[in-house]
Order: C-alpha cells, then structure tokens, then sequence
C-alpha cells in the first residue's frame, strides 16, 4: 500500500491599486510597457517603498487562514537572473514571513481535513517574457506587482483535494476583495510537491510540479504525478527529485529542461526597506479586512434560511450572489423561492445576457416585489418569467411591468365568482353530472371560467372555488396496469389489465369523504417490473401538468411493488416540493374480488383506497401507503414475507431517513433547477433516455472482474451506482479480480462511482483500509440513501446538467 | 571668495566654464560638465532658500552615481556610459530646492569600488598636488574639483570612506553623515547598508549648509529619517563652537599611533593634531578599538555581498550597454555584464556571491553581520567615554598610480579608520590637518550617531590652528579675475 504527499504553493496576484513599492498602476491588459517607471524598471539608483495596503491584503490573508500574524516581517532578497526580473533579485520574504503555522479545512467525498499552512509571504511579482520567431519581447507591466505565496504542508493525499483546495481558496480571495482568483489570467497560480511512499515510510522524493493554469489540471497533473512515482516505486525504482511540467495538451508531466532546479537564491535581509512591524492601528484595520468566509455563510444559509446544501453552495459561491440573496430576504422575500429563482431563471437570464448580478438591472428591490406578486398569486409562475425577462428589457420594476401588460391574474375570490356563476348557470348538464358523482366535467367546467376570463382566472383559486362551490374534491388517479389493476389469467399467471372502477367498488366505503370525485387514467398496461423511460416520463409529463393547470387536489399513482422505490425516489426528486400530494401505492396481487361481492376486499382496493384518503387529506408533496402503512418516497425497500399459506409484501425504509415523516429531514428534491420542462413529455423522455444510456448499477460481489466495467465504460457508461459493502467496501486488491482497474480507468476518464450498500448501512468510507483506497481512487460515498434512490436521483441529476462534476455536485449534496 | 561662487552662474558662465575646462583638462575630475543646464530652475522650497542663502547660486559637482536630471549617469561604467539620468536623486533635488546649481558630474571608481578613482572606465583624474599621485576614491572627481576651485562644493558618496579618504588626499573637508539622515533615493546602490550621500567642501559653513539642506526623512527611502539627537549630545548645536560644550571640556578619544600601521608622515600629523586640540583646551584620552582589525574583512564581505545583488539589475535588457547580436536573453546578459563591467567591479560581484552561497552564509555573511554589531558596540561603549574619536583618515598620503606604492589589497586593509564608521552608521568628517613633503594628510573625527553638528564645530576649533592650504596653482576659484 502506497501513501502520497501533496503540498501547494499558492500565488495570489493582490488587488491593490497600486504596485508593491512604486506608484505605478497595477493593472492587466494594458497597452505593454505601459504602466512603469525607474523603480519598478529597476533603474539605477532608485528604491522601494512599501504599498502599504498590499501589507494590510497580506495579513488579512494570513489572518483568515488562521495564522500567526508576525509582528516584525522582514524582506529580503531572492536573487536569480531572469530577463523578466529587472533588478535580477525579487524582493521577497524568507526567514520572518507575515504569517505562519495557519490552517485552512477542506472536505472532499465526505472527507474532512485540516491543511496546515506553512506560511504565507508577500513578495513582488516579474514581468512577462514572449517569445516571437527570433525574438524574445519582454513586457514589465506586471513587474512589481504585489505577490502573496501561501505554502501548505504536505497534507493532501489525492489530486481532487487540492483541487477542492484551491475552488475554496479562490473563493475565499474574492470574498476577501483581495485577488479575482482567475487562474486562466493567473492572478492565481499553483505549483505543487507530490511524493509518494510505502504506507509508514513518511514522506518520499519530492517532486515540484509547475504549469498548473487551472484547478482542473492541477489535479489531474497531481494523479498522474501519483501513479507515474507508483509505478516506478512498484519496478524498484527511485523517483528523482525535479521539477516537472504539466503539458495540458498530452495530460503528462515532463521534466523541465533547464538547470534552474539547481537554483542558490543566496538570500539575504533586503536593506532598503525596514522590518514591518505591526501597530495595534494596522491590526485593527486587519480585523476590519475580516468577513464571513464562504463555508461560514453556507452553514449559516442552511441552518437560517432552511436551504439545501446545493441552494446554499450555488449562493455563496460569489459574494455579490450572496449578499443580493440576503438583501431580498431582508425586503420579506421568502428564501426558498429567492433561493430557487436564483438559482435557475435569473442565472439563465444572466448568462445569457453576459451580464452580473451586481451590474444587471435586476435589483434586489425589484426581485423582492416579483416574488411577493407571486406569493400573492397577482401572477403566476409562467407570468412571473416574462415579467422577470421584462424586467431585463424594459428596466422597469415588475408592478409596473404587469400593470402595462394587463397580466395580472384574477386573485380576488368575489371577481372570479362571478365568472363562476355565469358558467354554473349557462351549464346545468355539467353541474347536474358532477353532482351525480362524475368528477370530469370539472375539467370543461374550469376551462369554461378560464375562456371567459381570458386566462387571466388564478388557477389554483379557481379549483378551489369551483370545487367548493360544487362542494367536490377532485383526485385524479393514475394508473400503470400493473398488479393493482391486474388479472389473473386462466393460466394461473398474473397479467396487466386496466384498473377497475373505482367508484363501484368504493361504493360502500364510508372512510371516504362524500364530496370526493376521483378521475381515472390508464397510462399504460404493464406489468411495473416492465416500466421503460417513456412510461417514467408519460408519468412526469402527467403529474406536472395536472400540478401547473391545478385539475385536482391531488393525485393517486396505482404503481406495481417491484419497482415502486425506484418510482416513488424518482418522482419525489421532481415533486417533492408540490403543492398537492401526490400519493404512490401498489398492491402485488390483482383485484381478485368479485364486484359487489361481501367478500374481504383485495388489497389492491384496500391500498387504493387508502392512497386516495390520503391524497384528499394528507400534505403536499410526495408520499407512499402501503398497507395502511405511510411511508417516506425514498429508502423504501420491497420484501417478501411468508403469512401462513399465503405470500404477502412489505415495504420497510433503510437507514430511516426521514422515518418519522417529516419531509423536513428528507435530502431536499431537485427539481425545478432540472433543466427539462417536465410538462414536455417528449423532452422527458429523451432526457430520461439519454440519462439511462450513461448509468449503471453495480453490485460488488468477491472475484469481481473490474474489466467487465471497463467494457461498460468503453460502451458509454459514465456513471456507476455501486452497491459495496457495509460502510463502503469492496476489494481493490492489485488482482483482476477486484475494483481497482475500473476505478482508475473511471478516474482517468471522467466516470463517476456513486457508492451505496448492499446491508442496511451508512457509506461514508470510515473505518477501513479498503475503504480509504476506494476514497482515494475517487468513489464517491452516498451516505444513507439506497442504491434505488441514488439512481433515479443520478437521473435528474443528469436533466440537471450535462457536465459531469456538476452531477456529481448534485449527488454529493444531500 | 564665498561671494564670486554666488554669483560667477549669474555674472560670467561663459567664462567660468571656459576657466573649469582649462583646469579640468589637467585634472579630469569632470566625466559631464555643463554650468547653463540647470541655470534659473527657481528654488523650490521658499523657506529652505531662505534659511540657507549661503547655498544660492553655487554651483556644484555631483559624483556621477548620484542622478541628476538631464545629465549622465554613468557610475565611471562601460554599462552605464551612454545611460540619462530620468529623475534627481533627492539630495540633489533639495539643494536645487535651496538655489545651488548642479553644473556636472564627476569622475569616481567605477560604481564607487576603489581608492583611487583610477578603476573609472571613462576618465582619469589626477590629484591638483602632484598629477604623478591619485586622487583617492572613490568620490575622487569630486574632491578634486572642489581642491582644484572648480565647484566651491560636491557631492559624493561613501560607503567604506569614499568621500572622506579623497578628502583626505586633496586637503579639503569631507562629511560622511549617520546612516539613513540623508536620503539615498538617486544614490546607485554599491552596498545598500553603508552608503550614505556625502559633501566635500573647502568652506566648513557651505558643508554645514549642504549637510543640513540634504538631510532629513525622504518618502523615497524607508531607511532614511530626520536626525534625531539624542538625549546624551542634545547639547549639541549647530554653530557652537564646542569650546565649553556642555559645560566643560570635550573628551577626544585617540588611538596608540604605534597600533596603527602609519606612513611616517601620517603619524606625525596625527601627534601634531592631538597636540592641537589639547592646546585648545580639549581633554584627550586614550581609547582602544578592539574591532578594529575586523573592519577590513567585514567591510568587504558585507559590501560585497549586497554589491553582487545591487549590480545584478546591470544587464542590457532594459538600458545600458548591450552587444549588437545575442542569441538569446542568457546571451545578451552575460555579454553585457562581460564587456559593461570593470575588473574590480567583477571581482567584487565573484567575492559577494561567495560570502552568500547557501551553506556558507554562516562562515561568511552571518558572521560579518554579527562582527558589525560587535563594533557598533564598541563605538558605543567609547562614547560613553569619550564625545569624539580622533584618527587619521588614511593610514597614508595620496599614492602614485599604478600598483607600486600600494597593492589593491593593501589599499583594501587601509579603509579600517574609515569603514568603521560606515559598519556602525555614525558620522565621521575629514579635515585637512597638514601638507608634509608636498602632499595633505587628512585627519578623521567619528562622533556617535546624529553628532555631525560636534563634529563641524570641533573641525572649526582645529581650523583656528591650522587654515587649510589650497593646491599650488589652485589657490583661486576657477574664472576668477
Ligand atoms: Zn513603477
């Protein structure tokens, strides 16, 4: 077994006005040679005179990273010829840098770790050299510009950490106000140390690595430097202490060829410029540097505002989101809906338009009045994105927007009562049906009021109204045609039919209120072990339009057992958040009842029958009734039990999230940040289609070939739910009889291993050897949920967003 | 005389520069001469002209490291021949601010290494006593412009005695002020922790002038401040004679002129000098510096170590002499420092880097900085003694050229009176003290930091026993009729 070392040595370019010890411009993208003079040009005579703002950057730095500030830092003298270097030593910071001993936290996979910071150092920075054809051109713009180096200790073990290192240091800056983080620009650079070494050896031959211009080839420039010293420690051989290159175009690491590895800088304590010693006014005008750090403010996004990790993440990730975010809060927006319109409309908004928050003419005052027209039902969801695209083109506020463009809905119950009246009247047929008990009339009833209002009726008011009046409640109940609604055959063997009246056999059910009307619809008939992607999205594209047109109060889902857990995870990570409920149940034995008969009733109806109760009564969102029994959408897991003679189902949660029903407690759903219009059944089903060509579950099981998945990958797999066991087990022994060829292929290629259990466990890759490898080879640990709930919600992870780490953002998020 | 110096800019530029050329041709202690150049920039600061009037219209010489506008910077280097000054150094500034005009730059050691001024890669300059001798360095074209009557002031520099030993060797006066109370914005750096801008005069008022428009904190160098006397000199005051200073004699401290290692000539002065200023009422008392035989050894392992990275910025890639074709950067770089440097100077970049390598820094640099602590202590412990230390400037006169009368090495050794004070940062003055067989002998006060008000009052004391003689030839100012 292997250990690897990894430390960085972080360069941030300061966002002073002004260079470090001159007063030229410190700016990028001008004209070359612009923006110098004698002292930054190193002209005879000249001397430097210390930015002190750079000074107060530096140890506000030094500060966040927990250091220990030094009261007396001291320049000195780097010296090395270079044609970029004008003075041909940089002055830099040695023996008394500003700050030392810190440590930043990071967390990768479920992972946490501590990184110690060695120190960090300010520094000036050199010009640019260019070479053309035969010429070497030389640009000093950036010579002299304030240069902050923070070095870690080898405390990272895999290239992914470093990677999580830098996303939260970069943000980290810019939250600062100290640097933009753009390492394409490089105002932020990284050089990195890998050795690798027997597990219990302590740390290898060091090797540098330079040539990192992103966060993403910093790490895979660390795992190839990784495998490339273990392999050669593997053939017996000694790793050579250098200095490498990343090629970002071949994805290896060369050596440098140069002698510069064999550098003396001969450094000495610079005598033109004083120790700088730290005053009880420069400190406090540190203090005043200090902000709440991203990971702060994310924690507390979750805990005040009652956000989603991923809701939070995606808010925090730039200072000036977060603070429009809590800006709309304070003018009595709810967070939920800011949070998810961010997230979704406004970006694409954004984006599309080139623009930022910050400069965009959204505003928070104008964000707050279009969600409170919207919380007030003035508009509705569709309305409330063309007034938020308006907003964009015409620069007005969104009152004004709805009142120039008559889109405000009817919300008052006495104006849209009286549409009702004149339907009611001009309809008795209608009226006379859903009296009788026929629940489809309310449709062409509500479309009627819809027509003569010229749309502008506010949906859900006017479900309420018209069911009131007509004193009803509308379910609608979907059926598939499995075993719920099945028969069986002459030949003994259960086949899918169509669902039987309900109305008839309900008949003498008391438990059921009177003014319930239920709806039925076949969507398909089939047996549920037999469900494909088209029957999932005629599903979604049915629920979400019922949901949007608000045509019932809620809606039943007549399911088959074998697949209910995958289904019900699956349409909670779309509807958990509806407004109605939407209630799955099953039954895994037809309706054999005779109609009328007394005879005990069917399961199939006992289980319908309690789901509609449900769904007229119960909260919104999405639930399962099992057997009078309410269960939680996900975790859920089939069972057979034996009953005497006769063979019956249960249904049982694993690790019991949200076992006490509080949906509170539940991993928050995905959609509407989807990016699939899920009312589009035609665009769910390609979306689905394509989501399930790059997934597959895996169950480890001993001698295991990890080539098998190779071919699975060569095929088009990019994601793998893997069932481990226990806490997240599995052999990665150097055989082909265990994971490991799969995992590092995966990693070298991008794929994703989401890891579940086979036993009713939590995976977090703790305790055990074989565990920390598969952490190290980039598995990524679900924690409670079960390989079924993983799945569907790595397939609306997937609408989601097509760039896999993003996906993998979305998994990890629970 | 101090009257035709105010106003020779004024009256008859034409023929004082007519007059500096005749002389200057014989002597060389010009590299750039041009009296009209800066003539009628208006003072800048009303209040400083006004304070020192004494100063208005003088013209005055600036040894070529030091930058001033408009003129060369060539630091007596092939790198450095052809390089215009973009800006004045700040001492200059302000004595252009007080109404004296720069009229040149003078010839020195190329970048202020030597003893001579002969390591110049652009002139020669030769001593206004006897051209066979040198004329001391490195601020040499300075001290010889000033004893030759050119300029009745110049600036110099000095890092291990480069104004004083001249001084010393031409018969005028020499001021090396305390580390960091004038600014070295616009010095050239050799060794950033021992230069220090100085004056040479033959008028200890105009010296005083110059010394007081010159000093002071500078927003252009963090090292520098204003002079801060300090509470056991805070009787000190310009213009007292030091007669009665503090209320009873003042305390000489000398040195055992038989530990010395002086020429005959040197040693007898110094006896007479001592003789001198116990006649005029100042206790003398013996004092040993026991670091003294150090000095030598930590001068030049300090000053070239900061040298070798002070004169690394010299590479012909932004400025400066740099060769028709190179093949490429590394190329050009080091053909422009092999043809752009002296000898000396490449002596002392190989010895610098040297004493810095890692690994010997601890046998070499480190140890040289904590001998300069030791000797600072030792200074220190003498004052509390003593309120002056008297000893020669140079252990000899001025040599011949060419290596006969004194070896590069032995001329290293003989900066221990001199580079003392540089390793401590105190003030040190030389004044001329007598002219045995033809040649001055210069003598040297050290007083401790900020003390250099003491020291101009002790040399005015000696003054009234010995008036300066000026060169044979030279005895009138340039141009006067
Ligand atoms: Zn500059």
């Amino acid at each position: 077994m292997y250990q690897s070392f990894i430390g960085l040595e972080i360069h941030i370019q300061l966002a002073t006005q002004t260079k470090i010890f001159c007063g030229c411009k410190a700016a990028f993208g001008d004209e070359p040679n612009s923006n110098i003079c004698p002292v930054c040009m190193g002209y005879p005579g000249v001397l430097p005179v210390l930015n002190q703002e750079a000074m107060r950057m530096a140890y506000v730095v030094a500060r966040t990273l927990n250091c220990t500030l030094s009261p007396r830092s001291v320049f000195e003298r780097k010296n090395y010829f270079y044609p970029d270097l004008p003075k041909n030593y940089q002055i830099s910071q040695y023996e008394h840098p500003l700050g030392r001993d810190g440590f930043v936290d990071i967390e990768f996979h479920k992972k946490k770790r501590r990184v110690r910071i060695h120190e960090v150092h300010l520094e000036e920075d050199a010009g640019k050299m260019i070479h053309a054809g035969d010429m070497s051109l030389l640009d000093y713009n950036r010579a002299g510009t304030p240069l902050l180096e923070i070095v870690t200790e080898p405390d990272l073990e895999v290239g992914e950490e470093a990677e999580v290192l830098l996303q939260q240091f970069r943000r980290m800056v810019r939250y600062l106000g100290v640097c933009d983080g753009n390492m394409e620009e490089g105002s932020m650079r990284c050089d990195a140390n890998v050795s690798v070494n027997l597990s219990g050896g302590g740390l290898g031959n060091k090797v540098e690595i330079k040539n990192l211009n992103s966060s993403r080839f910093v790490r895979k420039a660390l795992n190839f430097e990784i495998s490339r010293q273990k392999d050669i420690l593997e053939r017996g051989g000694t790793v050579v202490q250098e200095t490498r290159l990343w090629n970002e175009n071949r994805d290896v690491s060369e050596p440098m060829r140069t002698k510069e590895s064999a550098h003396d800088y001969r450094y000495f304590p610079e005598p033109d410029l004083p120790p700088f010693i730290t005053d009880d006014a420069f400190l406090l005008e540190v203090e005043k540097g200090l902000v709440e750090l991203p990971a702060a403010r994310r924690t507390r996004f979750i805990d005040e505002y009652g956000l989603s990790e991923l809701q939070a993440e995606f808010l925090i990730d730039e200072r000036s989101t977060a603070e429009f975010f809590e800006h709309t809060i304070a003018l009595g927006a709810d967070p939920q809906s800011a949070a998810s319109w961010l997230a979704s409309d406004v970006k694409k908004l954004l984006n599309r338009r080139g623009e930022s928050i910050e400069s965009s003419v959204l505003n928070p005052e104008r964000f707050a009045e279009l969600l409170r027209l919207l919380d007030e039902g003035r508009i509705h969801g569709k309305i409330a994105k063309q007034v938020l695209e308006e907003v964009f083109v015409s620069d007005a506020s969104p009152a004004a927007i709805i009142k120039a463009k008559g889109w405000e809905q009817i919300t008052d119950p006495a104006e849209l009562s009286e549409y009702i009246d004149a339907v009611l009247k001009a309809n008795p047929n209608a009226v006379e049906q859903v009296r009788a008990g026929d629940a489809k009339p309310v449709g062409f009833l509500v479309g009627q009021v819809m027509k003569a209002t010229s749309g502008r009726a506010e949906p859900q008011l006017l479900q309420e109204l018209i069911s009131s009046r007509l004193a009803v409640k509308v379910i609608h109940v979907l059926s598939f045609g499995g075993a719920i609604s099945g028969v069986r055959r002459e030949d003994g063997l259960i086949g899918p039919g169509e669902l039987f009246d309900l109305r008839t056999e309900f008949a003498g059910d008391t438990g059921l209120p009177a003014e319930l009307r239920l709806e039925e619809i076949q969507l398909g008939a089939f047996l549920s072990e037999e469900i494909a992607p088209a029957d999932w999205a005629v599903l979604i594209s049915e629920i979400a339009r019922r949901i949007e047109d608000s045509e019932a109060a809620g809606i039943v889902v007549a399911h088959g057992t074998d697949t209910l857990s995958y289904t019900a995870s699956l349409l909670y990570w779309f509807f958990g958040k509806a407004r109605i409920p939407i209630v799955l149940t099953a039954s895994s034995v037809p309706n054999d009842s005779e109609r009328g008969s007394a005879k005990p009733r069917s399961e199939a109806v006992a289980n319908i029958s309690a789901a509609v109760k449900r769904a007229a009564s119960g909260a919104p969102g999405v639930g399962v009734v099992y057997g009078a029994q309410e269960f939680a959408p996900l975790n859920l897991k089939f069972e057979r039990v034996e009953e005497g003679a006769a063979r019956a189902g249960v249904f049982r949660t694993w690790n019991e999230i949200g076992g006490d029903s509080n949906p509170a407690h539940l991993p928050a759903p995905i959609y509407p940040a989807a990016g699939v219009e899920p009312t589009d059944r035609k665009a769910v089903q390609t979306a689905l289609e394509n989501a399930m060509s790059r997934c597959f579950i895996v169950k480890a099981f001993p001698g295991m070939r990890g080539d098998h998945l190779i071919t699975l990958m060569k095929n088009g797999v990019r994601y793998f739910v893997l069932e481990l066991y226990d806490t997240g087990t599995a052999s990665v022994r150097e055989t082909p009889y265990s994971l490991r060829a799969a995992l590092q292929y995966g990693a070298a290629n991008g794929v994703s291993f989401f890891c579940t259990s086979q036993q009713e466990a939590m995976v977090d890759f703790a305790d055990y050897v074989t565990s920390h490898e598969l952490w190290r080879e980039g598995a990524i640990p679900m924690g409670r949920l079960t390989t079924e709930s993983a799945f569907t919600r790595l397939i609306v992870a997937q609408l989601g967003s097509e760039d896999e780490l993003e996906v993998q953002r979305i998994m990890e998020d629970q | 005389m101090l009257t035709f110096w105010k106003n020779v800019l004024e009256n008859s530029p034409d023929a004082y520069e007519k007059a500096v050329r005749a002389r200057d041709a014989r002597i060389g202690s010009f590299l750039e001469f041009n009296p009209t150049r800066h003539l009628g920039n208006a003072p800048g600061e009303v209040a400083s002209a006004e304070k020192h009037a004494v100063l208005a219209g003088l013209p005055f010489g600036v040894k070529d490291n030091i930058a001033v506008d408009g003129f060369r910077l060539s630091c007596g280097s092939r790198i450095l021949e052809n390089f215009n000054s973009p800006y004045h150094a700040t001492a200059v500034q302000r004595l252009i601010d007080a109404g004296a005009v720069p009229v040149g730059k003078t010839n020195l050691d190329e970048f202020g290494m030597g003893s001579s001024t002969d390591n110049s890669a652009l002139g020669s300059t030769t001593n206004p006593w006897n051209e066979d001798y040198v004329v001391g360095g490195s601020s040499g074209g300075s001290a010889a412009a000033v004893a030759a009557g050119l300029v009745p002031f110049a600036l110099g520099s000095d890092t291990g005695g480069s104004v004083r030993q001249p001084a010393s060797f031409c018969g005028v006066y020499g001021l090396k002020p305390t580390y960091g109370t004038v600014s070295r914005f616009g010095l050239v750096a050799y060794a950033s922790s021992l230069d220090v801008i100085g004056a040479i005069s033959t008028d200890l008022d105009v010296l005083q002038a110059v010394y007081e428009v010159i000093s002071g904190a500078d927003p252009f160098d963090q090292t520098s401040m204003d002079p801060v006397p300090s509470a056991s000199h805070d009787a000190d005051a310009a213009g007292v004679a030091s007669l009665g200073y503090r209320g009873k004699s003042p305390c000489l401290g000398v040195l055992k002129p038989e530990q010395l290692e002086l020429s005959a000539e040197v040693a007898e002065t110094y006896q007479t000098c001592l003789e001198g200023f116990r006649s005029l009422g100042y206790e003398v008392k013996e004092v040993s510096l026991s670091m003294l035989e150090y000095v030598a050894p930590v001068y030049y392992t300090i000053a070239t170590a900061e040298a070798s990275a002070n004169l690394a910025r010299y590479n012909g890639v932004r400025y400066g002499l740099r060769p028709d074709y190179a093949e490429n950067p590394e190329e050009l770089v080091r053909l422009s420092r092999d043809q752009g440097f002296g000898a000396e100077v490449k002596l002392r970049i190989l010895l610098g880097t040297y004493v810095l390598r890692s690994g010997f820094q601890d046998q070499y640099y480190l140890r040289a900085q904590k001998i300069r602590t030791a000797i600072r202590t030792d200074f220190e412990a003498s004052f509390g003694e003593v309120d002056m230390i008297l000893t020669p400037t140079f252990p000899r006169q001025a040599f011949r050229h060419g290596g006969e009368d004194m070896s590069p090495f032995e001329q290293k050794q003989a900066d221990k009176f001199t580079a003392s004070a540089n390793l401590a940062g105190i003030p040190a003055l030389s004044f001329p003290a007598g002219v045995p067989k033809g040649l001055p002998v210069g003598m040297q006060l050290l007083a401790p930091a900020f003390g250099e008000p003491r020291l101009l009052a002790a040399a005015r004391d000696y003054a009234t026993l010995y008036k300066p003689e000026l060169a044979p030839g030279y005895e009138r100012p340039a141009g006067e009729q």
